[in-house]
């Protein structure tokens, strides 16, 4: 699904670069749960936002579902993220504006989605989270984790292939953030969505199939759960 | 504490540059719009000011009450003046002045040419000068002016003439080739700003007809004056003018005559009523141009207003350590005000440097002869005081007031919301305030300019190309010359037709006369219009015969033509059934007959109706010839004109205007009415858009998380830019639904001037929305594209 070849990035500063990331080569799979770690200024972040398309590697080839990305239109790239990629952030980023239905149902407006099957999407996923009845509340008036929750059910409802989720619990105490985690296993086993997620706590990564170990912008480690266990 | 505030103000002020362009550039902008409209408004309301005696002067003016309306003039019969002395005890002096004109000739006595001019004087008795206080640099008005004979010149004038004005005392000027005048006076030149142009004064002595009884005719060329007793009040005049009306117009007359006595300060304003500067500037028009000066003035503090509510957030931080060290809320107004009269005054320099610039474009526009300077005087210091202080407190005040309320727990957490800064609410409505203004302007300025092309193509019912009007001496000498001047004129290559008339088809001066009608016994209820005019008048201006036949030649009255419009009042149908009918003039002339009927056409502005007016021949009532030319040869035949005509009228000054010139003259003020709101409509326009732009880039900026949320879900640039014009085009649309009614109001009353007008269509109104409505997306658009195109990532980092 994604092929990372020789990736660098650095920020040329007055003739100095500086390297966030150097030579990463990797490939995920369909259906895997990759967890990224490293220290702090490892250069988790940038990996992922470039996976995400959100940044472009200074150099370095990156295909995803067999696509080069580095050339990519805005155009098709906005159909990779109508159509397959979900995002799920630190800081949830929801619109405070909205009401949770109303978060969970944007991106089906714009990926056209007729306003019969929009409802009936969103009551699904409400249904599911079990966040019927706070669907007309604003994002200030739920806690951390219930808005880390509206997060997902909005990267979800536009069935990705595949979630990027930046430190998803980050900002949330453990009994929350565990609940996330399990959910996340749950969508990747029963539904075969790929995950790929940053994270700084080893209980989380214990969640996941795979493990990228970062340090100085070069991976350091490639697990698979299984040779850890 | 100040220095440190005045630091944190400039380099606040450098950090958003942007913003703080927008706004010294829209401030700069209104404020110098307000400077000019001051110096204008100050210049026009200080006119005859300077009188000493100003509240107890009055000028008596006249009007008739026929059944049609009421008819104003300045002037007064010239028996009326001593009428007035005789029986008004409450008057301390009354004073006549008249208007005369003609050859001024002056001998050069060092041998060098003489000077020979045509010239506006005054006839005016000596009381005047106890009444208006002017300063005589050499002799007494009561001795200078005493005599026949006499003649005082103003100090320009007499420098003009005689090279220093000592010299002109005892000189002699020759006037219309008939008398010598004696110089026995120099007075100071009346101010600029002064009613009464005056430069040449004769004494009223000279005036031919200064023992005039005739109390039925009346010229505005006739004025008279009066000082009011120290102590008295206009209304003591009521009944004491009531008793001499009554006593001194006995004859039945088929209009009832009254006088008022307007006081001075009324004579530059008043439209119904001349004055000797035949320039009038009614308070309606100066109101108008005030409002317009407040609009700018508001246009560009709401930009303020909104900038600064929107740039609040990012200065919460710093109100939160401030209030945390220890700052009262009531320091942070003082400090967040005088930034605002810091930006204030900065604009104030570039406005001034700005009006200076546009002064003499204004001057040009307006005609004044007098050169305005910024600093001439103390009194726009104040203004310009009273300025920063309303701009600092209108503009800043409010966002003061929010940013000082921040609570500073939350603004050190940076957790000041939008919300909490000043509702958007109330940048709303300021946007629709401004986008209102706007439109009314845009409606307002279509409208005029429409008006104005409606006039310029309109058919006036005759012909006005190439058509000069040129004058010709009135004395029986001449009059015997006018027949071979035609004759030779005729002869030049390029002229077409030539005809002598007391007037133009379309002209200001127009004289009216009571009639009678197919020997009826009463007076007509209307006056006649008449114009003076040989054979080849119809030829000449193309005007078109619907009944009868032309003027046969004749030098004096013989046969009439008339115009439909008479036919209208007197009730006659059928236009042929007119000709035969006899015709009377005033009282007591003998009757003629009607030859012709002539189509309508506009005698006077199309501000107002065609008069019933009545052609005829007579000689002694030509003063112009109306030349038609060749349009290809239209320069070279004129020089060719004007040498004829000094060769046949050696001892007079040759003047021609062409008509489409004169024509023009007559809407000047509208012509002014427009320039100024296609100027002021689009400094307004320019104004409301820089904010405008300011305001969504603020938009843009605080919506960037949105945005790049919105983005990874998967929205285009197109629909995010959609999504942020959205807003701002409901208020555009609500702005214009505000601004219609007002402007309808206000088009309608201008219109309502007009006789000949356009109809109030709604293409004005769709034409200012849609006009705004694109500027707003261009702008809008303009500014979300960037915002839409920028990576997400930099907003979406961790907060």
């Amino acid at each position: 699904m994604i092929e990372l070849k020789n990736i660098e990035k650095y920020y040329a500063n007055k003739g100095v670069k500086s390297y966030i990331l150097r030579h990463v080569s990797t490939s995920i799979k369909q259906g895997e749960f990759v967890s990224i770690m490293g220290p702090s200024g490892a250069g988790k972040s940038t990996l992922l936002n470039i996976l995400g398309m959100l940044e472009e590697p200074t150099y370095g080839a990156y295909e995803f579902m067999g696509e080069d990305v580095v050339s990519l239109n805005e155009r098709k790239r906005i159909e990779l993220y109508r159509n397959h990629i979900g995002f799920v952030f630190q800081a949830y980023h929801l619109i405070d504006e909205m009401t949770v239905a109303e978060n969970i149902e944007a991106p089906l407006l714009y990926k056209k989605v007729s306003s019969a099957e929009r409802k009936s999407r969103v009551a699904d996923v409400l249904d599911r989270f079990n966040m019927v009845a706070k669907k007309d509340l604003f994002p200030n008036q739920l806690s951390g984790g219930q808005q880390q929750l509206v997060g997902i059910a909005r990267a979800l409802v536009a069935q990705p292939s595949i979630i990027l989720a930046d430190e998803p619990t980050g900002n949330l105490q453990s009994p929350q953030a565990l609940q996330i985690m399990e959910l996340f296993k749950k969508l990747n086993e029963e539904e075969n969505i790929t995950i790929i997620q940053v994270t700084h706590s080893e209980v989380n990564a214990a969640y996941g199939s795979r493990i990228l170990h970062l340090l100085d912008g070069v991976i350091k480690e490639d697990l698979s759960l299984q040779q850890v266990i | 504490m100040f220095r440190l505030n005045l630091k944190i103000a400039l380099r606040n002020l450098w950090k958003y540059k942007g913003y703080t362009a927008i706004n010294i550039v829209g401030l700069s902008i209104g404020l110098a719009g307000c400077l000019l409209i001051f110096i204008f408004l100050k210049f026009q309301l200080s006119f005859d000011k300077s009188e000493e005696k100003r509240d107890r002067i009055y000028r008596v003016v006249s009007s008739w009450v026929y059944p049609e309306g009421e008819f104003f003039t300045s002037g007064v019969p010239i028996p009326l003046i001593p009428a007035m002395r005789n029986d008004f005890s409450e008057f301390e002096k009354v004073a006549a002045v008249h208007q005369g004109g003609g050859i001024l000739k002056i001998r050069n006595e060092e041998g060098g040419a003489d000077i020979k001019l045509k010239q506006d004087i005054f006839y005016v008795e000596p009381q005047f000068f106890e009444i208006f206080k002017i300063e005589w640099l050499s002799g007494k008005p009561e001795q200078a002016l005493s005599q026949p004979n006499m003649v005082t010149l103003s100090e320009k004038t007499a420098v003009k003439y005689f090279g220093n004005w000592r010299n002109a005392i005892g000189k002699s000027i020759r006037y219309d080739n008939k008398a010598d005048y004696k110089v026995t006076g120099v007075f100071k030149d009346f101010p600029e700003n002064s009613s009464f142009p005056f430069k040449v004064v004769f004494s009223y002595a000279s005036f031919d007809d200064k023992f005039g009884k005739e109390w039925g005719w009346v010229t505005n060329r006739s004025e008279g004056y009066g000082l009011l007793k120290e102590g008295l009040k206009p209304a003591d005049l009521d009944k004491p003018l009531k008793q001499f009306i009554d006593k001194h117009y006995t004859e039945k007359s088929p209009a009832k005559e009254k006088h008022y006595f307007q006081p001075l300060s009324e004579v530059h304003h008043d439209a119904r009523y001349s004055n000797f500067r035949y320039k009038t500037v009614a308070y309606k028009e100066l109101i108008g141009l005030g409002v317009i000066g407040l609009f700018l003035l508001i246009t560009a503090c709401i930009n303020f207003v909104n900038l600064a509510t929107a740039q609040a957030i990012s200065r919460s931080k710093e109100v939160g350590i401030r209030k945390v060290m220890g700052s009262r809320r009531k320091q942070l107004i003082v400090q967040f005000l005088s930034e605002t009269a810091l930006i204030t005054l900065i604009s104030l320099g570039f406005a001034c440097v700005l009006t200076e610039l546009v002064i003499p474009k204004m001057e040009s526009l307006m005609e004044i002869n007098v050169s305005f300077h910024l600093f001439t005087e103390p009194v726009i210091f104040v203004f310009m005081f009273i300025l920063i202080v309303s701009v600092s407190f209108l503009a800043g005040l409010y966002p003061a007031l929010i940013m000082s309320g921040f609570s500073p727990a939350l603004a050190i957490k940076n957790k000041i919301s939008s919300a909490s800064a000043g509702g958007l609410g109330l940048r709303k409505v300021l946007v629709v305030a401004q986008f209102a203004i706007t439109a009314v302007l845009i409606i307002a300025t279509l409208v005029v300019v429409r008006q104005m092309e409606y006039m310029r193509e309109k058919s006036l019912g005759f012909d006005t190309k190439a058509i000069s009007m040129v004058n010709i001496p009135g004395d029986s000498l001449s009059r015997l010359k006018y027949e071979p001047l035609r004759e030779r004129l005729l002869q030049l290559p390029g002229v077409h037709d030539i005809s002598l008339t007391s007037a133009a088809p379309i002209s200001s001066g127009n004289r009216t006369i009571s009639f009678k009608y197919d020997r009826r016994p009463e007076d007509e209820k209307t006056q006649l219009n008449i114009k003076m005019a040989d054979e080849n008048y119809l030829k000449t201006f193309n005007l078109e015969l619907i009944a009868g036949r032309n003027l046969s030649k004749s030098d004096t009255l013989k046969e009439f033509m008339v115009n439909e419009q008479l036919l209208k009042t007197l009730g006659v149908a059928n236009p042929s059934d007119a000709i035969g009918k006899m015709i009377s003039l005033g009282d007591g002339g003998g009757e003629r007959k009607i030859v012709g009927v002539v189509k309508d056409f506009n005698n006077m502005t199309f501000k107002s109706t065609i008069s019933p007016i009545a052609i005829f021949s007579d000689k002694h009532a030509y003063a112009a010839m109306a030349i038609k030319m060749d349009v290809k040869e239209m320069m070279t035949t004129i020089k060719k004109v004007e040498q004829e005509w000094n060769a046949a009228f050696p001892d007079d000054v040759y003047e021609a205007q062409f008509l489409d010139d004169n024509i023009q003259n007559f809407y000047k003020t509208e012509q002014v009415m427009g320039v100024l709101f296609k100027v002021f409509a689009g400094v307004v326009i320019f104004i409301s858009f820089i904010g405008l732009f300011g305001l969504v880039s603020f938009i843009a900026t605080q919506k960037t998380r949105e945005i790049a949320i919105r983005k990874v879900l998967g929205a285009s640039t197109l629909e995010l830019v959609k999504m942020l014009n959205r807003s701002f085009l409901w208020m555009v649309l609500i702005a214009n639904l505000v601004a219609w009614p007002l402007a309808y109001i206000f088009v309608s009353k201008w219109l309502n001037g007009f006789v000949y007008r356009i109809d109030i269509s709604i293409w004005p109104f769709m034409m200012a929305m849609v006009l705004s409505v694109v500027i707003t997306l261009i702008t809008v658009s303009l500014r979300s594209y960037k915002a839409a195109n920028t990576n997400p990532i930099d907003a979406l980092k961790y907060e």
